[in-house]
């Protein structure tokens, strides 16, 4: 196999490299858990008008996320149902863009296999 | 200003400038397309699966602010013609923002080469090679895009002439101190959310290339 330039090889690992799935799902998990965790935690601080309830419409994510409501219990468990979901769709997000290079790669190969013994 | 020859004939061609622009480009292109159809597959499933899970939840009112998309997705509902309609805009929409993100991603792409001409990975081997994010590339393009999508929705919602009953979209006034829905307050939002997305993303990429290192460092015997 012919070597790569080492520019080349570089433009290669840039555009080609494996995405780590654990990695990623660590990443946003942590990001989903500190944006739902301080989205209730915002209104929270700044509490209701007299009479009313606090985060009426945040927290119908209850019906999502049992459990979950706006309120300081409810933001740690808010955090975790965050840290599960960011979890859940980085894991996701990374097997899909991995999987779609393996098969573009394994796609390409076959076509060249198969030109290669036409040719032959 | 070109350096004098005697400089140029002493230093080494920089390798930066030797990159195959026809395979750079090339390689955006490809992860472009590939990028914008996993974002299409993940927001087709997700719009899919939350309008099923509002429809099974059996609520007296199934998914009424779910619902609310329907303005700006032609034809979706809460419903189960409506769950499907919403994939198709769910597929069309995330492949169109994940177009846009990954070539504004990828105005980042020469950095990284040059940080791999600089030494760090140029060690492995390209079929071991473990993705690094790019915290500002990343942030500019995520920004990007959502305050794009901000600056669109709310001035739909002007242009419809619904503005002053759009009450659940004024909400995010709560999250984003000037917002409202109009044209100046669709920008002030924009702004705020471009940073709020930007400082995400360079959290997420911190993260992401912390554990990798990490991982790495791990798997070093």
């Amino acid at each position: 196999m012919q070597r790569l330039k080492r520019a080349d090889r570089a433009v290669m690992m840039a555009g080609f490299a494996r995405m780590d799935v654990v990695a990623l799902a660590v990443a946003m998990g942590s990001v989903f858990a500190l944006a739902l965790f301080s989205l209730t935690v915002a209104l929270l601080l700044k509490g209701a008008p007299p009479g009313e309830h606090v985060g009426t419409h945040l927290g119908l994510l209850g019906v999502y996320l049992p459990g979950y409501t706006v309120s300081w219990g409810g933001s740690v468990l808010g955090g975790i149902y965050g840290a599960l979901a960011g979890a859940t769709l980085g894991f996701i997000w990374a097997v899909l863009w991995n999987l779609s290079h393996f098969l573009y790669i394994a796609l390409v190969l076959i076509r060249a296999h198969w030109w290669r013994m036409l040719s032959e | 200003m070109a350096p004098p020859p005697s400089e140029m004939e002493s230093n080494p061609p920089d390798e930066a400038t030797l990159i195959d622009e026809k395979l750079l480009h090339a390689t955006v292109k490809l992860n472009t397309l590939l990028f914008a159809s996993v974002c299409g597959v993940i927001a087709a499933l997700t719009l899919l699966l939350v309008t099923y899970a509002s429809l099974l939840r059996g609520l007296p009112n199934p998914g009424y602010y779910l619902g609310l998309l329907g303005v700006f997705l032609p034809g979706y509902s809460v419903s189960a013609e409506g769950a499907w309609i919403g994939m198709l805009w769910g597929a069309l929409l995330g492949a169109l923002f994940g177009a846009i993100m990954y070539r504004v991603y990828a105005r980042g792409i020469r950095a990284q080469v040059a940080q791999y001409l600089a030494g760090h990975g140029t060690r492995e081997d390209i079929a071991h090679a473990v993705m690094r994010l790019h915290g500002h590339s990343l942030g500019l393009a995520l920004g990007l895009v959502a305050a794009l999508g901000l600056l669109v929705t709310t001035n739909w919602l002007v242009v419809r002439g619904t503005a002053a009953e759009s009450v659940h979209a004024a909400l995010l006034a709560q999250y984003l101190p000037g917002y409202s829905v109009s044209t100046s307050g669709s920008l002030i939002g924009a702004v705020e959310v471009f940073v709020i997305a930007y400082l995400a993303c360079l959290l997420l990429a911190a993260v992401h290339n912390r554990v990798v290192a990490w991982r790495q460092q791990r798997a070093v015997p």
